[in-house]
């Protein structure tokens, strides 16, 4: 441990329920980017939040700027410079983009006897966003942004911020590669100001793009710690997959025999992402699709789904060659897809539980040009029953539901469509464990009535536990098509991140 | 109106009449004749009814077999035959079965005979007489001392004859999970036979139908991680899928909303 760290930490501890987080060592510099990697629950944020005063460790010692420290609450660890940006963006929804960004120091900009002069702050707010190349409307509330220019916001808050530590969480999953490059330039403008930075991330890509030092975290510990400077693409995968494959047995899989094949996808290309992307998938199969963010798996989703017409290639359903200009047209060829973003482009908001359950098979509930709704409550209430959703009341707000019940309510209205192809994008993401065991069944109960799955997801352990064959996007092309038996998570991250570094 | 619907009602119109005819049911639901023979193709690879030209007429053990009435008095008996049907596919032509003693495990033995050339061991006594009629599957009774109320074999003898096999596939079903995931049976007998029959089998997989959650019978068999896969209905408590999930167990559900493709 360095004398002169802006950071360090000695033997820091946390215990919650099954959950240990054992921190021997860790330190940071001033003026550096220290990147944190690893998988989901490894406890990245966790230690996080104990160095900005969300929890009190159980054991263990902070030094900041050479001295012992406790932060007792989040505005104590904020009083002495450090400052959280967590992943759930938080911010005021009904205030504008400008308020916003200046939230967190109204007292000494554009107030006029203590009243905030918003002209004052709007002008100041397009200046900043002018010289940051940030292409938000400050006058906007904040209600209106999409996930990515939220924590574009959020980041922003960071580069005003007046503190000296601070740590971005997972900043840039959802930002597409012209605002993750303005993220970057923020970043090396902290970097100048001598800022000490804590940056967590998912997408190994990054590391080298902003990143000094590296660690990767596994199960509540560090595992290594290196300079970017020196790891290695094989180094990198060697480190993230640790013990690997150590969780397949706890996924259901029932396997089947498929039979032909019912989808195929020919040299698909969508300007600029997709570049001849060529697979394709039989009847009761389970195929997983997996890659790096803004590989393109959402993409092709929406390609197949007709959401996204592709520049070029050809898709073809039952051996016949298929045009979805719409979703509808690719409804009428049997195919659904369970979308990734539940909450954008999934949930009816101002719907209650039926007509969120029934919206994409209306036509069955159609009797002499009218909607039987006496018919769509009965067989809504029969498929809670089923699916187990809870509370599940007709009349439920959905929007109010937790994600895994918002979840079975999107794929109860797939289920209602009967269709032969099933896409599934990030179908478990943020959703409770119970509602996973729900969908690995429901989807062992679909492959098992002769439908085809495709699951799109992130998660390495769940493709690998539930899925027969594995593709994984790199680059806008397949970069390998793995039997069940073959796949490993090594191989899949070397496949996904090779080239990454170029 | 839906499948799940239908099947209920094609189900009580079979008990009541003991056959039915296509056109009729046709007529009673209100749906296409092509519907309803895709509905008794379903029902008969459930094993309630057997087709015939122009018809269905209900298969005489559902009615006969006094084991099924007490199963079906407790209203279980579609949810046992849910865990069957997802044991079934488990289960690959040519493996070599254990079943032990119990009412979920004999509705897995009934739905072997859509597999050929396996080799059934078991301890119960209706076990061994379903899959005795499966012209294609063997089976052999370990033999024993006769428990009269479960109709079941244990003792020693059961014991030394488990040793001469292996088993690809065990099915095991118990009495009781307690929240803290521990295994109870009935009995010190079957406590001994599961004991016996873990250490000759490759894949194990544990039965246990939801009434059996957040209960303790007797005597205690051990951890749940005894197993690697539970089979159980997908009404169990959220608190029980993740805990199982957890403990790197491989939890299959009845949960079945599907009603096939259009």
């Amino acid at each position: 441990m360095s004398k002169d760290a802006f950071l360090s930490i000695q033997n820091l501890t946390k215990r919650f329920g099954d959950f240990f987080l054992d921190i021997d060592s860790l330190s940071l510099e001033s003026g550096k980017v220290h990147v944190i990697v690893g998988e989901n629950g490894s406890g990245k944020s966790t230690l996080m939040k104990l160095l900005s005063g969300w929890f009190v460790p159980d054991s263990g010692k902070i030094w900041l700027r050479g001295e012992e420290v406790a932060f007792s609450s989040i505005p104590h660890a904020h009083k002495n410079g450090i400052l959280y940006l967590n992943q759930d963006v938080q911010s005021f929804e009904n205030l504008t983009v400008a308020e916003n960004v200046y939230f967190g120091m109204l007292e000494t900009v554009g107030t006029h006897r203590h009243l905030v002069n918003r002209w004052e702050l709007l002008a100041m707010c397009s200046q900043l966003f002018r010289e940051l190349g940030i292409r938000i409307d400050p006058r906007i509330r904040l209600e209106q942004l999409g996930y990515a220019e939220r924590q574009l916001v959020a980041a922003v808050q960071g580069y005003l911020s007046s503190a000296d530590l601070i740590i971005f969480d997972e900043p840039s999953s959802a930002m597409s590669e012209p605002d993750r490059n303005l993220l970057f330039s923020i970043i090396k403008e902290l970097k100048e100001k001598n800022k000490a930075i804590f940056y967590i991330s998912h997408r190994m890509d990054e590391i080298r793009q902003v990143g000094d030092v590296v660690s990767v975290m596994s199960q509540g510990r560090i595992t290594h710690t290196c300079s970017s400077e020196h790891l290695s693409h094989e180094n990198l995968v060697m480190m993230m997959s640790g013990d690997q494959d150590r969780h397949n047995d706890r996924y259901p899989k029932i396997s089947r025999h498929y039979g032909k094949t019912i989808l195929e996808v020919e040299d698909l290309e969508v300007f600029p992402i997709l570049k001849g992307v060529s697979f394709s998938l039989r009847k009761g199969e389970v195929l997983g699709i997996t890659g790096l963010m803004g590989s393109g798996r959402t993409l092709l989703a929406n390609c197949l789904f007709g959401i996204v017409q592709p520049n070029k290639g050809v898709i073809r359903v039952d051996g016949k060659e298929v045009l979805f200009s719409s979703p509808v047209d690719a409804m009428n060829q049997g195919i659904s897809l369970v979308p990734e973003d539940r909450v954008t482009n999934g949930i009816f908001a101002k719907q209650d539980l039926v007509g969120n359950s029934t919206a994409a098979a209306l036509k069955r509930f159609m009797s002499s040009n009218m909607l039987d709704s006496f018919d769509m409550e009965t067989v809504t209430q029969e498929y809670v029953r089923l699916m187990g959703i809870n509370p599940g009341r007709n009349s439920d707000t959905v929007v109010n539901y937790s994600g895994g019940n918002q979840q079975k309510v999107l794929i109860t209205r797939w289920l209602m469509n009967r269709s032969s192809i099933y896409i599934m994008d990030e179908p478990t993401r943020s959703i409770d464990i119970a509602s996973k065991i729900d969908i690995y069944n429901t989807m062992n109960d679909l492959v098992s009535k002769g439908v085809s799955v495709i699951l799109i997801s992130s998660e390495i352990d769940e493709i690998l536990g539930m899925c027969d064959r594995i593709l994984v996007l790199a680059k806008g092309v397949i970069a390998c098509d793995l039997s069940r038996n073959d796949a490993t998570k090594a191989k899949i991250l070397s496949y996904a991140t090779q080239g990454q570094e170029n | 109106m839906y499948a799940v619907e239908r099947k209920r009602i094609i189900r009580e119109y079979l008990k009541e009449h003991n056959q039915a005819q296509v056109q009729e049911l046709g007529k009673l639901l209100n749906v296409s004749e092509v519907t309803v023979r895709r509905d008794l193709e379903r029902l008969e690879t459930e094993g309630l009814l057997t087709r015939t030209h122009g018809g269905a007429v209900l298969n005489k053990e559902d009615v006969d077999d006094p084991l099924l009435e007490v199963i079906e008095r407790s209203g279980a008996k579609e949810d046992y035959d849910r865990i069957a049907s997802i044991a079934l596919r488990l289960v690959s032509d040519g493996d070599v079965v254990m079943l032990s003693n119990g009412p979920v495990n004999t509705r897995i033995a009934a739905a072997l005979a859509k597999r050929s050339g396996l080799t059934v061991l078991t301890n119960d006594m209706s076990v061994a007489l379903r899959v005795s009629v499966q012209e294609h599957n063997q089976v052999v009774l370990l033999g024993g001392e006769l428990d009269k109320s479960e109709l079941a074999l244990f003792g020693t003898m059961a014991l030394s004859n488990l040793n001469k096999f292996y088993v690809n596939h065990l099915f095991i079903e118990v009495d009781g999970i307690n929240e803290d995931l521990h295994v109870t049976v009935n009995s010190q007998g079957k406590a001994d036979l599961i004991h016996g029959a873990l250490d000759v089998a490759k894949e194990t997989t544990l039965i246990c139908p939801v009434e059996n959650f957040d209960r303790s019978a007797f005597f205690r068999l051990g951890h749940i991680r005894l197993f690697k896969r539970v089979i159980s209905n997908h009404t169990i408590r959220d608190y029980y899928k993740e805990k199982i999930f957890q403990h790197d167990i491989a939890l299959f559900t009845t949960i079945e909303a599907f009603e096939g493709s259009e």
